[in-house]
């Protein structure tokens, strides 16, 4: 192999036992997929629809699975470099900054072309079963390749940028969330509009995988509302990962020198040292400056909570009221918007929005903030120091879950507003809207507990981030995938069920979304969640109790 | 240094260790370890990686229970009472520990806080501890942004803050420059000159030699020497250490040849470039006088023929050389510096 980096990356990755345990399980997941789904009954379908379902709900499978395996590799490929040291290191072999990124790109790449690979089987099985031309796989890899080269590209690009490995992986996972739902938003909500508008917005959702994928396996696409649509998507999506893939590459090149690791210690600057001028300046802008000097922990207060805040980026004051103000200015607005144009929205799809808004911002932001509770402070070496004070454990992991929580708290605290706004609207929401906040506050304590629980039994702070984002995701995104193939080939019974575990299937039944409205989903989902964040709470109990015991 | 340190200490000991014993599995990490440790005295912990020193740190700090045996500090057991040895004792690891986004100051806080110092003391005390380790000009950095020396000062500040009576210290000058070192080396005087008992691990023997009262040794978990540094190196001296200076590097091989031939069970060591072969030998003088003649007859430029001092360094390998031959590294009985 030319490339070593390749060699290390790749090579040594695929002859390691997990691989060899994650390849089997992802081969075993796939025959599963279309074995449930393969027709026993003796009739055989001419029109083909039935293997056309089962395809359909493959690739989507593999999308989600792209989705959500993927961002992990690449978003910490240089960061981790970076706090180990190596990169220095390999700043100074020949190696020029496009080999190390063709090094590092194509090492993931091939780590997904081995998934995408061991899929092929599945595939040539719908094919078999009939009814799916050639070009319709061979599309949908090609849709599965470019979302993995965008992955790609973006999560290395945000691994030059990132100074913790899982703060890669969180800005990582925040990007594809973007890329893939959220760029759909503004079609969703201003479907219709003409002008450049309609073409901007157009445009847009044609970055998403999973309206290209929409598009090419149904009808209707992602934000359509069920409308067919003229515009070739997947061309579209093909034009804009690629350019994007060649912007992403040559901006990750570029940043790829010795600027990465040539940066001088903090000097601490503190604004209270700085002239009045410079004080009222950053008041301004800031409201609460991070540079102050801060108090002292007082009497009643849990020092590790204060510690918490004080050593995270979103702990930090300012940066809590910056998002604080984000979630209210955005729940607001949508609101305000649904009072203008109710002839296009319909309160409950504001409230889906909001739901969605706000489930995104919980599931995005928590399993970053629980996730390494314990394993921070191990991978540190402040879990031995905190040991040797007169702290109980319980007392430290209290104070680590409050710092959590009232975060979490001050993020949906802030979306009220939005709410209050839409019951003073239509006063007959007041219901909806009750069962609404039931529901988040459940997914909320579900996520925090599931996530604390999860990164508990992890040494690295990246490894727990990393696992907790995957269980929250798989809980989110799988239920949701047997939603798109409802009718068929899932009846409502069973997409049901599989929804009674999604927190935000819950929200949006309650609020009447449509496509989740014919579903009953409360209050058996908060029973479940609620027993999941009880059995969540007593693993992470006795994961506490285990690692503080004396050895 | 230690004539200035005497009045305060006394011979009230502080650590009592008894039979002190750990296993995990087969594997015995401690053996039956006996010491004991007086106030105001400094002991040095060393021994080669993997002797056992960490866990019997670990055991005295309450982070690991023993198989059998006890260890007391200041009358409490350290592992019934494991709430109140954490107020007796500051101890500071070999890893620092440090936060993202945390200053100096608000670090020192934070563990006041969590020794539940009260606000008013706390911050008191903070000045203080900052002042004794000279880290006050730092108080506005950010930990996660210190130097390793700094770091190590703030570590040492940290495990002040509630004014234990007994100090732990993993490895305090592992990594630090030579000035650092020196640094650091004052500071732990300055604070044994305080009444605090300390005990200390390092690799670096030239620095515990320095300072500490006591040396205890520590191989496979056993202790192999306790007592000053003077004692130990003669429980060592009958292993002597003697030095071959020659005018010229040509004739290293040959005095390493004829050395090899008289003492074939002796570790030699020979360097070209300072043109000196040492040898080490439990012979007796008159046995080096034939050596030298030996030598001489072979027309080997002999300029100086003298024993080498015995240090901690050398106390050290000669208790840890038979553990590494045990472990299967080669004898060597000949090698080049």
């Amino acid at each position: 192999m030319a490339n070593p980096i390749i060699q290390r990356e790749l090579i040594s990755v695929l002859r390691q036992r997990r691989t060899v345990v994650v390849q089997c399980v992802l081969a075993v997941c796939f025959v599963l997929l279309i074995a449930i789904r393969w027709p026993t009954e003796p009739r055989v379908a001419l029109s083909g629809v039935r293997s056309q379902e089962v395809f359909r709900l493959f690739a989507y499978g593999l999308l989600a699975t792209v989705l959500l395996l993927l961002p992990v590799a690449p978003a910490t490929s240089i960061v981790r470099e970076r706090t180990r040291g190596t990169l220095a290191l390999l700043l100074n072999t020949p190696l020029a900054s496009w080999q190390i990124y063709c090094g590092k790109f194509l090492a993931t790449i091939g780590l997904a072309g081995q998934l995408l690979i061991l899929s092929l089987p599945a595939a040539a099985a719908c094919y078999a079963l009939g009814g799916i031309y050639p070009g319709d796989i061979l599309a949908t890899y090609v849709i599965l390749v470019l979302t993995v080269f965008l992955i790609t590209s973006c999560s290395l690009l945000v691994s030059t940028y990132s100074v913790s490995s899982d703060s890669a992986v969180r800005w990582s996972y925040g990007l594809i969330l973007t890329i893939s739902v959220l760029t759909v938003l503004p079609h969703y909500l201003l479907l219709g509009t003409g002008g450049l508008t309609g073409t901007i917005i157009s445009w847009m959702r044609s970055l998403s995988p999973i309206s290209a994928m929409m598009s090419l396996h149904g009808a209707a696409d992602l934000g359509s509302a069920g409308l067919a649509t003229t515009e070739n998507i997947v061309l579209r999506f093909s034009v804009i990962t690629s350019i994007g893939l060649i912007v992403t590459s040559l901006w990750t090149i570029r940043r790829l020198d010795f600027g990465l690791i040539d940066a001088a210690r903090d000097t601490g600057m503190i604004v209270d040292d700085q002239s009045l001028g410079v004080r009222s300046l950053r008041r301004a802008f800031f409201i609460i400056d991070p540079k102050r000097r801060s108090g002292y922990i007082g009497r009643f207060t849990n020092p590790v909570m204060v510690k918490e805040f004080r050593c995270r980026k979103f702990g930090r004051l300012h940066w809590l009221l910056r998002l604080v103000a984000v979630c209210g200015i955005i729940s607001l607005a949508l609101t305000i918007l649904t009072t203008t144009q109710t002839v296009s929205w319909d309160v409950a799809s504001v409230g889906g929005i909001m739901v969605v808004l706000q489930v995104a911002l919980i599931v995005l932001i928590t399993p970053s903030l629980a996730a390494g509770l314990i394993a921070t402070e191990r991978e540190t070496g402040g879990w031995v120091l905190l040991q040797s004070t007169p702290m109980s454990v319980w007392q430290v992991v209290w104070g680590k879950i409050l710092s959590v929580v009232l975060t979490l708290g001050l993020i949906l605290l802030a979306t009220l507003p939005g709410y209050m706004v839409m019951v003073v609207i239509d006063p007959g929401q007041w219901f909806q809207v009750r069962r609404v906040m039931i529901c988040l506050l459940m997914t909320a304590l579900f996520v925090m507990l599931c996530s604390a629980a999860v990164g508990s039994f992890f040494r690295k702070t990246i490894s727990a981030t990393t696992t907790a984002y995957a269980v929250v995701l798989s809980v989110c995104a799988a239920p949701l995938l047997i939603w798109l193939g409802r009718g068929a080939p899932f009846g409502h019974g069973t997409v049901e069920k599989a929804l009674l575990i999604n927190p935000i299937a819950a929200g949006f039944s309650v609020i009447r979304v449509p496509g989740f409205a014919e579903y009953n989903l409360v209050p058996a989902n908060w029973w479940i969640l609620g027993v999941g964040s009880i059995l969540f709470l007593l693993l992470l109990a006795w994961q506490t109790h285990r690692v503080s015991r004396p050895q | 240094m230690s004539s200035t340190r005497n009045s305060s200490t006394t011979s009230n000991p502080v650590v009592v260790i008894r039979h002190l014993t750990k296993k995990f599995g087969d594997f015995t990490a401690l053996d039956d370890l006996n010491l004991t440790l007086n106030a105001g005295q400094i002991l040095g912990l060393i021994g080669p990686n993997g002797a056992g020193k960490t866990t019997a740190i670990k055991v005295l700090v309450g982070l690991s229970r023993p198989t059998s045996g006890t260890a007391t500090i200041a009358g409490v057991d350290c592992v019934t009472e494991s709430k109140r040895i954490k107020h007796l004792v500051g101890y500071m690891p070999d890893k620092f520990g440090s936060y993202d986004n945390m200053r100096v100051r608000e670090y020192l806080d934070f563990f006041g806080a969590a020794f539940q110092i009260p606000k008013k003391e706390r911050i008191r005390r903070i000045d203080e501890v900052m002042e004794m380790t000279g880290v006050s000009y730092m108080r506005d950095r950010y930990v996660d942004a210190l130097s390793h020396g700094m770091a190590q000062k703030v570590g040492i500040a940290r495990i002040l803050l509630h004014n234990p009576e007994m100090l732990i210290l993993d490895e305090p000058a592992n990594g630090l420059d030579p000035q650092a070192r020196i640094e650091m080396r004052e500071l732990l005087l300055s604070l044994a000159r305080m009444g605090k008992t300390l005990l200390v691990t390092s690799h670096i023997l030239p620095e515990l030699s320095r300072i500490c009262d006591q040396v205890a040794i520590l191989t496979n978990g056993k202790l192999r020497a306790h007592g000053t540094v003077k004692e130990i190196s003669q429980q060592v001296t009958q292993q002597r250490t003697i030095e071959v200076q020659l005018t010229t590097g040509e004739y290293v091989s040959a005095a390493a040849k004829i050395l090899t031939e008289v003492l074939p069970l002796g570790e030699i060591t020979e360097s070209t470039a300072e043109a000196i072969v040492r040898f080490r030998t439990d012979r007796a003088e008159e046995a080096l006088v034939q050596i030298l003649k030996k030598l001489t007859d072979a027309s080997i430029p002999v300029a100086q023929f003298r024993e080498l001092q015995t240090d901690l360094e050398e106390a050290f390998m000669s208790f840890a050389r038979p553990q590494k031959e045990a472990e299967g590294a080669p004898s060597m009985t000949r090698t080049e510096a």
